[in-house]
């Protein structure tokens, strides 16, 4: 089992050049759990991530791992601690998918030697895991975008990390991907015990595979807690600025959000 | 987004038969500026002219002094110049026009370096030696670089981008002046006075070579004159123009035609001259907006002034030589090319 | 949970592409072998390889041991340093800036240190250290002034390349007017700081430029794993705990110095940055460090294409002259091919 951390932000603000997008936010993610950031575009998901990630220089106070600043750890050392896929990664043209998701033993590797042992276990763990171990000697270029993401995460678990950010990992991806890819992420945290963070789209998967939910509005942390709790139809009004109904999912059992437009609403069936 | 905007403005003053609003006054800097540059050409080189010098050997041919002998040995240079300013610059904005794309200049695709090999070769390889069969010569390499560039850049998703265009420009560009070099080298004996294959300058310019190369001038400048209203319909796309009734392919040839009869016959006379094309015709659009009306003639006069106004600055950097024209265009043009890249949008690359 | 098959069969996989990598590298190896004896043996004269070998030893030998010390080995040693230095610090920018058209030479990098070299010799007339110096800081400062640039609202490597070229053009003319001032008007001259040549490589002028390659060439092969990781870009070299800044600005440092001191020795030998790393990349494949393998198409290119110029035709070419004409043809080779697939 991975260990437990305690990893907060505490009275945050981060941005870009003089745009401060996050203002103020604290919050302890909660370890060996699922937790997902939800909230409208634009309003400081993804740079909260970022920022946790230590890829956003918090412009005030700050972000800590186990009580120390993550500014202050050395980098190789956060990186076995705390991985990341980012949104859009870039594929270097041509290469293998097991070279690929070798990188991301870069943190526990030294300066020049080959790969070792340890590195290939880590390797064919996270490749068997994400299902991808036949197509190691492949081109990635060769790869539909569903292969491909599994390849990043893939990636990212070779980084064996206790901590693992993603930034929306299934944009971009056909339903049957997106949710092959929050199952393969949740076997991760169950079996293994890893703490996984990730901003997510739909809010209805969220509500499905989180275990925690902090809600965002205009770089401000709303609300955060038990998806049903957090997920009701004031706070999606608040969060999304949209009239809805929230139901209980028939599948399973988390709440469901059922939006309310200008048209097609039926008043016999919905009050 | 803006692309649209961008488009709703230029209907209107693209179909609007009224002049700018400051073109009057565009047009008198251009006439003063013009005058000036004439001036400073016949009076600055190796040597300056007096006053009087420059009175006598223009109006008075039966003086005989050193200095008006000079002035009127500068006289053809500076209409030479003027000529093959005037060519560039128009030859510059057509391609701008055609290949839709504000980083376009015959030296930038490499057209000129083209017609330099074929001259070249032509000198080595088919004792060619006359004006004529220089511009011949030109006119075939100018036109087969401007197809083959055109043609790798405009591969591939988005047509012929800026990026696409320069770079394949610039590699063919590379290539035939390395080949350019590599058959002068051996024979730099003959070719020293050709020097200016390499680099271009106005200073061979003589009565001769202007008169063979004014009926390429005016054939290009009228074509490309009366393709100006048409072009301004392309610039807002091919499948707007169709709509507006014009054979774009028709229209595409006609303008490159003029525009490598231009460039072609100039690089024949004056080698290579990089940049000319880029700079006037975006002096005249910062001032004019991007009517093509107006751009194409008056690119003329900038383009002319330009060029003029270089090769006096390369005589005065040069003396007691001279430096290329081609050299002094390269350092005043490449910033502009700068400034453009730096103004691009990302998308548009 | 870990299955021994995956493990093997991930494992045959990569010893093979290293296997390939490693029997490459040596072939290369031994082709800049080859040419670098070629270039001792070939010259006016072709002497025995055991004369060459006993001038080398230390034999004075007449005839030879002028040829030899004072010609051949000179020459031969500036190419396969400057070869070396300029295939790898291209493969370097290349890789770095994801774009194998964002080389040295064509955003003008080259054109930097080469100007700052013409001024130093031509105009200050100095020569040794302060030249090298010169154009080191002029390599860096061209950099910093694409950069600065490029850098717009949104950075984009089409930018940085357009503007690199424009650079590129007003360094180029700077180099003609240096060249006109200095008095040097003469050909040779002109084609060396304009494209490159071993023309007149002399044994005193070497130790700057292989001091450089001996303390540059490994830090950055040293830093290979560390540019694969940039490779991915910058969030996800920073989350596998590499600090980009530091590493970008090693990287660079190094890649320009060799750059800059190669080029203050022969001039900006045409497109052989450009090319070295795509061409070994090719070769070699992806995924395992790029560096030794271009460094050595670099020496192989430098070479071959001296020696083609110095005895494939009536003429002798200077080096850069044969890369010119070898080089532009797999620009728009990878141009097209770039088209193509949309990258561009």
């Amino acid at each position: 089992m991975k260990a437990t951390h305690v990893f907060e932000a505490e009275n945050t603000v981060a941005g870009y050049d003089n745009e401060m997008i996050i203002q103020g936010v604290s919050l302890v993610i909660p370890s060996n759990k699922i937790s997902v950031i939800i909230g409208a575009n634009a309003c400081g998901k993804s740079t909260l991530l970022k920022t946790m990630a230590r890829l956003i220089k918090p412009a005030s106070g700050n972000v800590t791992l186990d009580g120390r600043p993550i500014g202050k750890i050395p980098s190789k050392q956060l990186a076995r601690v705390l991985g990341l896929l980012p949104q859009s990664p870039i594929v270097p043209e041509g290469i293998s998918v097991a070279d690929l998701v070798g990188r991301g033993r870069f943190p526990h590797q030294s300066l020049l030697r080959g790969w070792t042992q340890k590195d290939y276990e880590a390797v064919a763990e996270a490749m068997d895991l994400m299902d991808i171990t036949a197509l190691a000697n492949q081109s990635i270029d060769e790869l539909s975008g569903g292969q491909r993401q599994r390849v990043w995460i893939a990636m990212a678990l070779a980084q064996q990390t206790d901590i693992l950010f993603l930034d929306e990992p299934t944009t971009f991806l056909d339903i049957t991907y997106q949710i092959e890819i929050l199952d393969l992420l949740t076997d991760l945290n169950r079996k293994h015990g890893t703490t996984i963070v990730m901003v997510l789209h739909d809010i209805n998967l969220s509500a499905r595979y989180a275990d925690y939910i902090f809600a965002l509005q205009k770089g401000r942390l709303l609300a955060e807690g038990d998806p049903s709790k957090v997920i009701t139809s004031p706070l999606v009004k608040d969060i999304f600025g949209l009239e809805c109904t929230v139901i209980k999912d028939p599948v399973s059992g988390s709440p469901s959000v059922v939006p309310i437009g200008r048209y097609h609403v039926n008043h016999e069936i919905s009050p | 987004m803006s692309s649209s905007t961008d488009s709703a403005n230029s209907i209107n003053y693209r179909f609007n038969s009224f002049a700018p609003r400051n073109f009057t006054l565009v047009l008198v800097i251009c006439g003063v500026l013009l005058f000036v540059c004439v001036l400073a050409s016949l009076a600055f080189g190796s040597r300056l002219v007096s006053w009087n010098e420059l009175i006598d050997g223009l109006f008075h041919s039966n003086t005989d002094s050193y200095g008006a002998n000079v002035v009127r040995k500068r006289v053809s240079r500076t209409v030479f110049s003027l000529f093959c300013g005037a060519a560039l610059g128009v030859s510059g904005a057509l391609m701008q026009a055609v290949t839709r794309n504000p980083i376009a200049d015959p030296s930038i695709l490499g057209v000129n370096t083209g017609a330099s090999l074929f001259v070249v070769s032509g000198i080595a390889f088919f004792n060619i030696s006359t004006a004529n069969q220089f511009i011949w010569f030109a006119l075939a390499g100018a036109a087969i670089t401007a197809v083959f560039v055109f043609g790798i850049g405009s591969m591939g998703r988005g047509g012929a981008t800026p990026l696409k265009l320069v770079l394949a420009g610039a590699a063919t560009s590379a290539a035939l002046s390395s080949l350019v070099t590599a058959i002068m080298l051996p024979r730099s004996y003959v070719m020293d006075q050709f020097r200016f294959w390499q680099v271009g300058s106005v200073g061979s310019g003589s009565w001769d070579s202007i008169i063979t190369f004014l009926p390429f001038l005016i054939i290009g400048m009228l074509l490309g004159i009366f393709s100006a209203s048409a072009l301004n319909a392309l610039a807002l796309g091919d499948e707007m123009a169709t709509v507006l009734g014009i054979k774009t392919s028709m229209l595409r040839l006609i303008a490159a035609v003029a525009a490598v009869l231009l460039c072609g016959a100039t690089t024949a006379l004056a080698g290579p001259i990089g940049f000319i094309g880029l700079l006037s015709a975006h002096a005249i659009r910062l001032m004019l907006g991007p009517d093509l009306r107006y751009i194409i003639p008056l690119s003329a006069i900038s383009g002319a002034i330009i060029l003029t106004i270089s090769d006096v600055i390369g005589r005065l950097l040069g003396s007691p030589g001279e430096l290329e024209v081609g050299v002094v265009t390269a350092f005043i043009g490449a910033p502009l090319l700068i400034i453009l890249a730096m103004k691009l949008k990302v998308r548009s690359l | 949970m870990i299955n021994n098959n995956s493990v093997k069969f991930i494992m045959a996989g990569r010893r093979k592409r290293r296997r390939r990598w490693i029997l490459v590298t040596g072939l290369l190896a031994g082709l800049a072998f080859i040419l670098c004896w070629t270039m001792l043996l070939l010259g006016n004269t072709i002497y025995p390889v055991n004369e060459v070998i006993r001038v080398l030893l230390g034999e004075e030998l007449n005839g030879v041991s002028f040829a030899v010390n004072t010609i051949r080995l000179p020459r031969m040693l500036t190419g396969l340093l400057a070869g070396f230095a300029f295939g790898i610090a291209g493969n370097t920018f290349q890789t770095m800036l994801r774009n194998p058209l964002a080389s040295p030479d064509v955003i003008g990098i080259t054109a930097g240190s080469s100007a700052a070299a013409v001024f130093c010799i031509l105009i200050l007339h100095t020569s040794g250290a302060v030249v090298s110096i010169a154009s080191v800081i002029a390599g860096l400062a061209t950099v910093l002034l694409i950069y600065i640039f490029s850098r717009g609202r949104t950075f984009s490597i089409g930018r940085l390349i357009l503007v690199g070229i424009g650079i590129q053009a007003m360094l180029n003319a700077l180099i003609s007017y240096l060249l006109l001032v200095g008095a040097q008007q003469d050909i040779p001259a002109a084609l060396r700081w304009l494209s490159g040549s071993l023309n007149g490589s002399q044994m005193h002028e070497l130790p700057p430029l292989s001091v450089t390659v001996l303390i540059f060439a490994p830090i950055i092969i040293m830093l290979g794993k560390h540019l694969s990781m940039l490779e991915l870009g910058e969030q996800m070299a920073t989350s596998l705990g590499i600090n980009t800044d530091k590493t970008r600005i090693l990287l660079i440092v190094s890649a320009v110095t060799m750059i800059a001191l190669a080029t203050a020795t022969t001039g900006p030998i045409a497109f052989v940055a450009f090319l070295s790393g795509p061409i070994a990349k090719r070769l070699v494949g992806v995924g395992l460090s790029n560096a030794i393998p271009a460094g050595l198409v670099g020496v192989n290119l430098v070479l071959a294409g001296d020696l083609i110029g110095q005895f494939a035709f009536d003429v002798r070419y200077p080096v850069g002259i044969i890369t010119g004409i070898l080089g532009a043809p797999y620009l728009l080779f990878l141009l097209i091919r770039m088209n193509r697939k949309g990258d561009l």
